[in-house]
C-alpha cells in the first residue's frame, strides 16, 4: 500500500519529464534562475598519456629527454555563452602535484552550450588588484614580488639537453602589461552540448597535452625564462595550444 | 581598604591606560584640503580600528622573517619617517646587504607605485618586496601563514579583524595596508604655513628657500606630496659595485635606464642618507650634486637640462625651508608606534 503510494507520488514527475529532456539550444538565457554548474575536469598528457612528474621520463620531439617537477596554470573567466553574459568564473589554479586541483565547477546560467571560452592566465584587473583571495591569494606561490603581476604557468623540469645548474629547467611565464601581456584566450568546440540545468550539471573533461609545448622548446636552448618578455611570449603561444576537450558528458534526469 | 588596594590599583591602571587610549588621534584616513585625490581606495578594504591594529602588529613582528630576526621595522622606524637612518643600504637577515637605501612610508594611498623602480603596483603587495627578497626577510608568504597560525594572539587578532580566525596571505597583506596606508603625514610647519595656522610662522630665510625650492626642484618635487611619481635619472654616476639601472630593469626598456623614483621630501631632513643607494649623508651635498655634479647621459632627465644655478646661501636657504617639511606629529605620533599589543 505504502508503495503505491510512493509511486502515484512519482508519477507527475514522470509526466514532466520530457520537459527537460527536449530542452533546445535556443534556451541559453537563464530559465531557472537558481546557480546552475558545469564541472570542469582537468586532465594533463604527454602524448595522450596522463602525466607524471618527477621520475617519469619523456623524450620530446627534438630529441631532449626530461623530467617534469612542477606544472601548474591559472584558468580565469570561463563562460559558456557567446559573449552574451559577462558570468565569468573565477580564477582557477591547477596544479599537477595536487589532484584536488584537478576538478572545479564554474556558475553558469541554465542551458544548453556548444562551445566554452577561457584564459589560460590571469586578468590584467586580477594583475593589478591588490591581495586578491581563494586560487589568486599571493601565498599560492604564483605571484612575483619585485614587479608585480601573477605567474601565469609555471614548468620546471630536468633535462641533460640543459646546460643549467643541475640540467634545470624553469618557465615562470606571466606579463599583463601590452605588448606582453602572456595571457592567451581560448575558445573551444564542445564534442557534445554540455546541458546545464539545475537537475543536471554536465562534467567537461579539459584535456591539457604537454607535449605540445615542449615538442616546441628546444630546452638546449631556452630553459630559462622568469620575466615577461618576448621569450614569455613565445610559450604563452604554446601553451594556449595545449587545450582541447575530451568529451562532454550530461547527465539529464530521466533519460533512457 | 587594604584588601581593596591590589584591586584598586588595576582598575587605576585600566582607567589611565584607557584615559590615555582617548587621547591617542581616531584610526581615520584623512585626505587634507587641497591634496589630490589618493590612488588607494579603502572600498575593498574598510578600514577598521582591528585590521590597523593588526596590520600594525604584523610590520613590528619579526615573525616575518625567515629566521625571526627583522621586522619591517628595522628598516622603516618611526622617528626618521619609517626609513633607515643612517644606513646607505639596508641590510635583511643575516646582516646580508640590500642594493637600495631603503625608502620613507608615508602618504603612500597616494602613491602610483612602489620601490625605487616602480615594480611593485599596489599597496596591498607592497610587502611581498622585501617578504621574499633574499636579502632582506628572505621567506614565503605561506610560510608566514604557517607560522601566524600558530602564534600566540593572532588567530583572535584576525578574528576581529576579518570576522573569522582563518588567516589568509590575502588578510595578511589587506591588514598590513590599512596600516601603511594610515601612516600619513600632513602637519609639518610648511602644512601649517599653507593652511594659514599657528606655528607655520616661516622666517625670511624659510621663505626664500621655499621660494627657490619652487623655481629649481618643484616641477618633479612637486606639491603638497614633494613628488610626482615619475622616475628620473637626476645624473648620479652609476655605481659600478651595484650595476643597479633602475626603472629598466622592471621596464626592459633602454629609455627607463639608471631612472629613479622621485621620493617624496617630506620629512627629508629625518631621512638621511639619500639617493637610491644612499650616497649623499647631507643634504648639502645633494645641493651640490644639484649644481656641479651631474653627470650627462642619454637618459638624464629634461628637467635639469637648464643648470641649476645656486650661491651657498641659496642652498643653505633651501635646506632651512626642506626642515620644515619635519612632521614631528607624524614622527611621533602613538598610532604609529610599537605597542606590543
Amino acid at each position: 500500500m505504502a508503495k503505491q503510494v510512493t509511486y502515484l507520488l512519482l508519477l507527475p514527475i514522470f509526466m514532466l519529464a520530457p520537459a527537460f529532456c527536449c530542452a533546445q539550444p535556443g534556451m541559453n538565457k537563464a530559465s531557472f534562475t537558481d546557480t546552475n554548474k558545469v564541472r570542469i575536469v582537468i586532465r594533463p598528457i604527454y602524448n595522450g598519456k596522463i602525466l607524471k612528474t618527477g621520475n617519469q621520463y619523456y623524450v620530446n620531439a627534438l630529441g631532449d629527454t626530461f623530467y617534469i617537477d612542477v606544472f601548474r596554470f591559472y584558468i580565469s573567466n570561463m563562460s559558456f555563452t557567446d559573449g552574451t553574459n559577462n558570468l565569468l568564473s573565477n580564477s582557477h589554479l591547477f596544479d599537477v602535484d595536487d589532484t584536488g586541483t584537478y576538478s572545479y565547477t564554474v556558475s553558469v546560467p541554465a542551458g544548453i552550450y556548444s562551445s566554452m571560452q577561457f584564459i589560460v592566465g590571469v586578468d590584467s584587473i586580477a594583475n593589478t588588484s591588490g591581495a586578491n583571495e581563494g586560487d589568486l591569494d599571493p601565498m599560492k606561490g604564483m605571484y612575483w614580488a619585485w614587479n608585480s603581476g601573477y605567474i601565469m604557468a609555471k614548468l620546471e623540469g630536468h633535462s641533460k639537453s640543459c646546460h643549467t645548474l643541475h640540467n634545470a629547467f624553469e618557465f615562470h611565464i606571466g606579463g599583463y602589461m601590452a605588448p606582453y601581456n602572456a595571457a592567451r584566450s581560448i575558445a573551444l568546440t564542445l564534442p557534445q552540448q554540455a546541458i546545464a540545468t539545475r537537475y543536471s550539471i554536465p562534467t567537461i573533461i579539459l584535456k591539457t597535452d604537454l607535449a605540445i609545448l615542449l615538442n616546441n622548446a628546444d630546452l638546449s636552448k631556452t630553459n630559462s625564462v622568469l620575466i615577461p618578455g618576448k621569450d614569455a611570449m613565445a610559450i604563452a603561444d604554446l601553451y594556449a595550444k595545449m587545450f582541447s576537450v575530451g568529451r562532454v558528458i550530461s547527465m539529464v534526469p530521466f533519460e533512457r | 581598604m587594604k584588601i581593596l588596594t591590589p584591586t584598586f590599583l588595576f582598575i587605576l591602571i585600566l582607567c589611565a591606560a584607557s584615559a590615555f587610549d582617548t587621547n591617542m588621534k581616531e584610526i581615520k584616513f584623512v585626505i587634507p584640503d587641497g591634496w589630490p585625490k589618493p590612488v588607494y581606495k579603502f572600498s575593498k578594504n574598510k578600514l577598521t580600528d582591528e585590521g590597523f591594529k593588526l596590520g600594525r602588529k604584523l610590520f613590528y613582528d619579526p615573525l616575518l622573517s625567515r629566521d625571526g630576526s627583522i621586522s619591517c621595522a628595522n628598516c622603516h622606524t618611526q622617528w626618521s619617517g619609517f626609513t633607515h637612518v643612517d644606513h646607505g643600504l639596508s641590510h635583511g637577515i643575516n646582516g646580508m646587504k640590500g642594493k637600495r637605501n631603503s625608502l620613507t612610508i608615508f602618504n603612500l594611498a597616494w602613491n602610483k607605485s612602489f620601490m625605487w623602480d616602480g615594480g611593485i603596483n599596489n599597496l596591498e603587495v607592497q610587502p611581498l618586496g622585501p617578504i621574499t627578497n633574499p636579502v632582506e626577510m628572505s621567506t614565503t608568504l605561506a610560510d608566514i601563514i604557517k607560522k601566524l597560525d600558530t602564534a600566540k594572539g593572532y588567530r583572535a587578532r584576525f578574528y576581529l579583524a576579518f570576522g573569522d580566525s582563518t588567516i589568509t596571505g590575502q588578510r595578511v597583506l589587506k591588514a598590513m595596508a590599512q596600516f601603511l596606508a594610515m601612516l600619513e603625514s600632513f602637519n609639518s610647519k610648511y602644512d601649517k604655513y599653507v593652511r594659514h595656522e599657528p606655528g607655520g610662522e616661516m622666517t625670511a630665510q624659510e621663505l626664500n628657500g621655499l621660494k627657490l625650492f619652487r623655481e629649481n626642484c618643484g616641477n618633479c618635487h612637486s606639491e603638497p606630496l614633494f613628488t610626482n611619481y615619475s622616475f628620473q635619472n637626476i645624473g648620479l654616476a652609476p655605481d659600478t659595485g651595484l650595476k643597479d639601472y633602475g626603472r629598466m630593469a622592471i621596464t626592459h626598456d633602454p629609455p627607463d635606464s639608471l631612472r629613479f623614483k622621485v621620493p617624496s621630501l617630506r620629512n627629508v631632513a629625518m631621512s638621511y642618507p639619500y639617493m637610491h643607494d644612499g650616497r649623499f649623508n647631507t643634504l648639502m651635498q645633494v645641493m651640490d650634486h644639484y649644481t656641479d655634479g651631474i653627470i650627462d647621459g642619454p637618459t638624464r632627465s629634461k628637467e635639469l637640462d637648464k643648470p641649476i644655478i645656486l650661491t651657498p646661501e641659496d642652498k643653505k636657504d633651501i635646506i632651512a625651508f626642506l626642515q620644515t617639511l619635519t612632521d614631528k606629529d607624524f614622527l611621533f605620533d602613538m598610532r604609529y608606534r610599537d605597542w606590543r599589543d
